[in-house]
């Protein structure tokens, strides 16, 4: 037991002789970004790895502030993907593991969810999220009956406790149910955007097709619980690309949720039951579609062989023929969740996959590659940083003049939404798929 | 250390508020480190002061406190600047983030000390400018950190390092005192404090914000790789470009170890089985571009390059950037430890360096990578090893201390940017001499007596220095292949400049002739000499110069004798050093209170292929002068400074310019190419603009830039002799203003509504010259004063600057007062 540990260990100081120090990892860490303390960044938390490894004693304890900072990082592993050492981001992983047992067991350093952990451990479940999300729907539609458009930013003056509930009710996912209610929302924007209609729309290129296969749809719960009207027009929209869309029954939650709060046996009994499922669903060459990038990357690692079969569900859409039917007029922002971008290597894909919408104007905003702080279960327990996190990404996106952004999972969608809802009440935000539906999908 | 750690604390906590100090050991070892891999200590505790006022109420405490306080921007430093000594305050500049707003017409920003590099040129994007100082740590460097070690970068090749760069910094004192260094004029003559903070790593103040200068994006940009089978062939190659009067915006290089370990990284698709890759980058007018590229080309495949990839859109410009500028992070796949060199040598030295490096490699059984900022001379090898085999490191460290050798003996530096730190303390006796060590530590004495401020970097200890300066050099010597000229004081620009465009070179601070002007009543004029030591002392010398900066950004090396008659020998024949001290660029400008000149070294540049004139008059009479004199300096106002001009000689005399309707003429002088799109461009254009605003062309001429002083004949008499006084200029809404600075109050803008009938102004750096017919009573204050031809005293310093240490200064070069002495230097109640 102890060699193995200390296997472990040599490998990983072994890992962390890559890391020159150089820093440039730095800019794109959204908790040293928020902080402007290095304690905070990547570069500080595998110093402090480096200590950690370095103590021989396996009773010597590691200091908590050493655990702390591991902790708050947000696992968006925009660092890997930022350093030109090859790092690897499973050094900070093993730091949060190192932190797993302050988390479950509490520490004044380690701060608990601003949710109580019966609730918390239930958000695995879609009627759980279904019903959290017609009380956030409740009351949201509630204040801005009273206090109007500018409802947000009006309650963002609360003592921290309230505020903190707002930002719950704000930050919780949701998207139109209806296709009407979406066509509305997109309707009305084109009518106002500036972004001139073209005259003639060029043909879609044909794309070289992964020509129409069978998919298996992976629901994710937040989806499920409280997006199922994305869901749906994305099942239809990959019907009309030619796929066959199957939803396997019995499906259960990817695992993440219980892996970020400490209950890795849970997590395990998940991945167990999902493999099940798709083992009897999925045919050998057939895909598993994930609409969340989160879960898309959970599934990826915990699906075991089946994992490699997992694809991000605008990464198909993107290889697809579409028969795109109508012009878009937007001024578009993407903002790619940092499981996309950073976990799967997806940022070119959404962008093409859009760029083939007639009329549609894609603009970048900056600091892309910074995650926008919702981290799931992260934000929930580091509510300031993460709400500092979201206005900055809310800044940046509506700094791009966009009339519409889309995003492409569940947390960033109500991470940003909040942001917005602050910064910019004007500007919306959709799933990335439903813009696509809606250019697929005239009536 | 008298203080206890937890009074201290609670004192700090005090000011910062309980967030904004951090005492955990997590952060105390966090801080402890930078990107040079060493450390001495664990701080105390570190600041994070949310603004200027409480980062002076920190650094006040910590005097009054006797603590010692280590400013840290970003920590990316490579010598360990930042790296605390146990118990140490870390003053961390995170939080001064605010960027103001970009003045588009001035061509400025100012940033707080925490503002990254990269935000900057991010922030001035919309107005098509950036700021030009590139290092590879752009995008997480901070500019404080970029100050205090006078941070290059690739384009600093054309555009000059982050000193060229800096208008006036808001620093502070170990007293804690808000200071500035200047009034942030184009160009300022004075004890340059600016100068001597840039580089100073933190030792003498800190910076808390800077105005910085900002440059206008090319229109169009090339960016090509060479690779060279040769290594010889490659370093040789550099010289012969700059020589064939291409002057890139960047040349870079990296050998074939670093090339490897960046193939394995990125996987770009370049050739490994090759010596060395250059990457070279052109800006300009789209022809302009593909012409100097094409030209580069040819020259360097028949230099023996073996093939040449050129970047035809921005992704793959991206992609050759990041061979070079990732090189550095790339080395981690190398081997686990490495010390970096920062080495720079005369151009013409390169090749040599190079080669000895081989030797050197091959004698101590160690591997090294080199990545080079080529065209600045500067090279970065690296000698890796693993840190787990002490022979290795004990090898490793032999083999770099003789490059640092070797440099030094070629007439290098041990250090072109990223400064001494701690990493290179031991070397850095090996270049400085006992008298410029000497004044160096004065200086410092003088700002931080009590050495609280990043004590134990930058300086070696007093007395540790070992050099023998250069005695002082006589006449004129040329160093083609290095492109310098050295020269004694009494040298004349015009005989300096004569043979240097013999050669297609030119030190671009304007030009002078020996002309027979010297009668002329006004006193000598444009065609009447100046001396080398009147160039150094005076950066401002020349009315209608065609210039392409001030001498300050040129000058590299001084000789002077202080007041109190030491020699002093600072700086080297090279393109950047951070060695010790800018004295030099200090000292340049400061007429004769300090020192004074005895021979200097410049930097040359490719000179201009020819001079454009053009005289334009309104004969009309209908009172359009102004607005059509305004509307050509509009479409010149932003050509790429490097270049030098344009300058527009304005007569309005020849009727009195008063309501009845101005009448005169204008010349315009450019240098330039012979193209259709560089002189031709800008005659189509010139000629355009003044139809439209009523004025006609009475000539149009183009010289050889060599025989300049032709064209003198098409200025007015007053425009050669030496004006009354200049004035730093800036152009607001179409309106020519006075520029004293920010925050100054004391504007007039003259232009259209009251112009006086006689100046020249010169686009870049703006600056005004009014002849003698010009008065105070216009409206304008006089900051560069002249009077009779010559150069008066130093102006009064602006109020931020500390008389008290310019005085201290003052005691230290010339304790008795034999040089000059201007009244406020002597005058204790004076300011
Ligand atoms: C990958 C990489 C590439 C690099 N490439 C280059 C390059 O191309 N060119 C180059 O020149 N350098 C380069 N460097 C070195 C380094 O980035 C520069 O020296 C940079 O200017 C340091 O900035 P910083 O904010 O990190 O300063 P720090 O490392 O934090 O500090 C450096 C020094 O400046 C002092 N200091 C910092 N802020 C202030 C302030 N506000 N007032 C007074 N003193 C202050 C500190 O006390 C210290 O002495 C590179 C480094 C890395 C890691
Ligand atoms: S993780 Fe990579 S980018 Fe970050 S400091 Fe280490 S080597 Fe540099
Ligand atoms: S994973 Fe994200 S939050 Fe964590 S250190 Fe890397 S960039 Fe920062």
């Amino acid at each position: 037991m102890a060699d193995q540990r200390q296997t472990a260990k040599s490998h990983l100081a072994e890992l962390l002789r890559s890391c020159v120090q150089c820093g440039l990892c730095l800019p794109t860490c959204a908790t040293w970004l928020a902080t402007g303390n290095e304690v905070h960044s990547p570069r500080g938390r595998l110093l402090l790895l480096e200590e950690v490894l370095n103590i021989e004693d396996p009773d010597t304890n590691i200091p908590v502030a050493f655990l702390a900072a591991f902790d708050h990082c947000i696992g968006c592993r925009a660092c890997e993907t930022a350093c030109p050492s090859g790092v690897p981001f499973s050094l900070l992983e093993y730091g949060q593991g190192l932190a797993g047992d302050l988390v479950v067991n509490g520490s004044p350093e380690i701060p608990q969810p601003a949710v109580p952990g019966f609730v918390l451990r239930r958000l695995d479940s879609p009627s759980v999220l279904r019903f959290l999300g017609r009380v956030a729907g409740g009351t949201r539609s509630f204040f801005a009956g009273i206090l109007g458009r500018r409802w947000r930013s009006r309650l963002d003056h609360l003592p921290v406790g309230m505020r903190s509930l707002v930002r719950l009710v704000g930050s919780m996912p949701t998207a139109p149910e209806t296709d009407d209610q979406l066509r509305a929302l997109l309707d009305d924007l084109v009518k106002s955007s500036s972004v001139v209609p073209p005259q003639t729309y060029p043909e879609d290129a044909p794309v070289s097709d992964d020509s129409p296969s069978d998919v298996a749809f992976f629901q994710g719960c937040a989806n499920n619980g409280l997006l199922s009207g994305p869901s749906r027009r994305l099942c239809e929209l990959l019907r009309s690309a030619g796929c066959r869309v199957e939803v396997p029954q019995g499906q259960d939650c990817c695992g993440a949720l219980a892996a970020h709060t400490g209950r890795p046996t849970r997590a395990a009994a998940q991945h167990h039951r999902n493999r099940e499922v798709f083992n009897k669903n999925t045919g050998t060459g057939s895909r598993i579609v994930v609409e969340a990038a989160g879960c898309g990357l959970e599934l990826k690692e915990g699906l075991g062989d089946l994992g490699s079969q997992v694809i991000d569900a605008v990464h198909l859409l993107s290889g697809l023929n579409l028969p795109v039917l109508r012009a878009v007029p937007l001024k578009v922002a993407v903002h790619d969740p940092c499981h996309a971008r950073h976990g799967q290597g997806i940022s070119q894909q959404p962008r093409e996959l859009l760029s083939r919408i007639p009329g549609l104007t894609l603009v970048e905003a900056a600091e892309v590659e910074v995650c926008c702080g919702s981290g799931g279960v992260w934000g929930l327990r580091y509510p300031e940083i993460s709400e500092q996190l979201g206005r900055r990404k809310a800044e940046n996106l509506a700094t791009t003049g966009a009339d519409l952004v889309v995003t492409s999972n569940p947390g960033c969608l109500g991470q940003i939404a909040d942001g917005l809802a602050l910064i910019a009440p004007d500007l919306p935000i959709l799933p990335l798929t439903d813009l696509v539906w809606y250019a697929v999908k005239p009536e | 250390m008298g203080t206890q750690k937890g009074p201290a604390l609670a004192g700090l906590s005090r000011i910062l508020g309980p967030d904004a100090l951090l005492t955990d050991p997590a952060a105390r070892l966090v801080y402890s480190r930078d990107s040079s891999h060493m450390t001495l200590g664990r701080p105390l505790g570190i600041a994070l002061p949310a603004d200027a006022s409480t980062l002076r109420k920190v650094v006040r405490f910590c005097k009054v406190n006797e603590l010692a306080v280590v400013t840290r921007g970003t920590g990316t430093g490579l010598s360990g600047g930042a790296v605390p000594n146990e118990g140490e305050v870390v003053l961390a500049t995170s939080q001064l983030k605010a960027l103001g707003p970009v003045d588009d017409q001035g061509l400025r920003v100012r940033a707080e000390a925490g503002v990254l590099n990269d935000q900057v040129s991010a922030h001035a994007s919309s107005f098509a400018l950036h700021f030009a100082p590139d290092p590879s740590s752009q995008s997480i460097s901070s500019i404080g950190g970029n100050i205090a070690e006078n941070a290059g970068g690739p384009h600093c090749l054309r555009h000059g390092v982050t000193l060229h760069h800096l208008l006036r910094l808001e620093w502070c004192d170990v007293q804690g005192r808000a200071l500035t260094t200047g009034r942030g004029l184009a160009c300022e003559r004075g004890i340059d404090l600016t100068s001597l903070l840039c580089g100073s790593e933190g030792t003498l103040g800190v910076v808390t914000a800077a105005d910085l200068k900002l440059v206008t994006d090319p229109q169009s940009v090339a960016t090509m790789a060479a690779f060279f089978p040769d290594l010889n062939d490659a370093t040789g190659s550099v010289v012969s470009l700059l020589r064939a009067g291409l002057m890139p915006v960047a040349v870079e290089m990296v050998d074939q170890p670093m090339l490897e370990a960046v193939e394995a990284a990125f996987g770009f698709g370049f050739p490994t089985d090759v010596a060395a890759a250059m990457i070279l980058e052109f800006a300009g007018q789209p022809e302009e571009v593909a012409e100097d590229a094409d030209q580069a080309g040819n020259l360097l495949m028949g230099n023996g390059a073996r093939e040449i990839r050129r970047a035809e859109d921005a992704a793959t410009r991206m992609e050759l950037w990041k061979c070079r500028k990732k090189a550095f992070g790339a080395v981690g796949r190398l081997a686990p430890s490495y010390v970096t060199m920062d080495v720079v040598v005369p151009l013409g030295k390169l090749p040599d360096l190079v080669r000895e490096i081989q030797v050197i490699k091959a004698k101590h059984g160690v591997e090294i990578a080199t990545a080079f900022h080529a065209g600045d001379g500067n090279l970065h090898p690296g000698v890796h090893y693993d840190d787990r085999d002490s022979e290795l490191r004990r090898a490793a460290h032999e083999a770099a201390d003789e490059i640092i050798r070797t440099a030094l003996a070629m007439d290098g530096s041990v250090t072109g940017e990223h400064g001494v730190g701690i990493e290179k303390l031991h070397a850095v006796p090996w270049q400085l001499d006992p008298v410029s060590l000497e004044l160096m530590w004065d200086i410092k004495r003088v700002f931080d007596p009590e050495d609280r401020l990043n004590p134990g970097k930058a300086l070696p200890p007093p007395g540790s220095a070992l050099a023998v300066p250069p005695s002082v050099p006589r006449g004129c010597t040329f160093n083609w292949d290095s492109m310098t000229v050295t020269a004694e004081a009494d040298v004349s620009l015009s005989e300096l400049q004569a043979q240097a465009l013999e050669r297609g070179l030119w030190l671009p601070v304007g030009l002078a002739a020996a002309t027979t002007q010297a009668d002329d009543p006004m006193g000598p004029g444009l065609g009447s000499d100046r001396s080398i030591s009147s160039v150094v002392e005076n950066i401002l010398f020349s009315p209608a110069l065609v210039a392409g900066g001030s001498a300050r950004h040129f000058l590299l090396e001084l000789w002077a004798e202080t007041g109190a008659g030491r020699l002093l020998h600072t700086g080297a024949p090279v393109f950047k050093n951070v060695a010790g001290y800018n004295l030099a660029q200090m000292l340049c400008g400061s007429g004769r209170v300090l020192a004074q000149p005895r021979a200097a070294t410049f930097q040359l540049r490719p000179a201009p292929e020819k001079l454009g004139v053009w005289r334009f008059a309104d004969l009309s009479g209908d009172g359009n002068f102004w607005e059509g004199i305004h509307s050509l300096i509009d479409r010149l106002a932003h050509r790429d400074p490097t270049l030098g001009g344009p300058v527009f000689v304005i007569d309005g005399s020849q009727e009195d310019c008063s309501a009845s309707g101005p009448q005169g003429t204008v010349t315009v002088l450019a240098p330039g190419r012979d193209r259709s799109w560089d002189l031709g461009d800008l005659d189509k254009r010139l000629v355009e603009v003044a139809s439209l605003a009523g004025l006609e062309l009475l000539e149009q001429k183009r010289f050889d830039f060599r025989s300049w002083s032709h064209a003198l004949v098409h200025l007015p008499d007053w425009a050669l002799a030496w004006p009354d006084w200049s004035v730093s200029a800036k152009r607001i809404q179409g309106k020519i203003e006075a520029d004293r600075g920010p925050g100054d109050l004391q504007k007039t803008s003259f232009l259209p509504q009251k112009p006086p009938s006689r100046m020249i102004w010169q686009a870049s750096p703006a600056l005004v010259w009014i002849p003698g017919s010009a008065t105070e009573n216009e409206g304008w204050c006089c900051d560069h004063c002249c009077s009779g031809g010559k150069p008066t005293q130093l102006p009064d310093p602006d109020a931020g600057v500390p008389l008290d240490l310019l005085r201290g200064m003052k005691k230290v070069f010339d304790p008795d007062g034999r040089l000059d002495n201007p009244l406020w230097l002597k005058d204790e109640n004076h300011g």
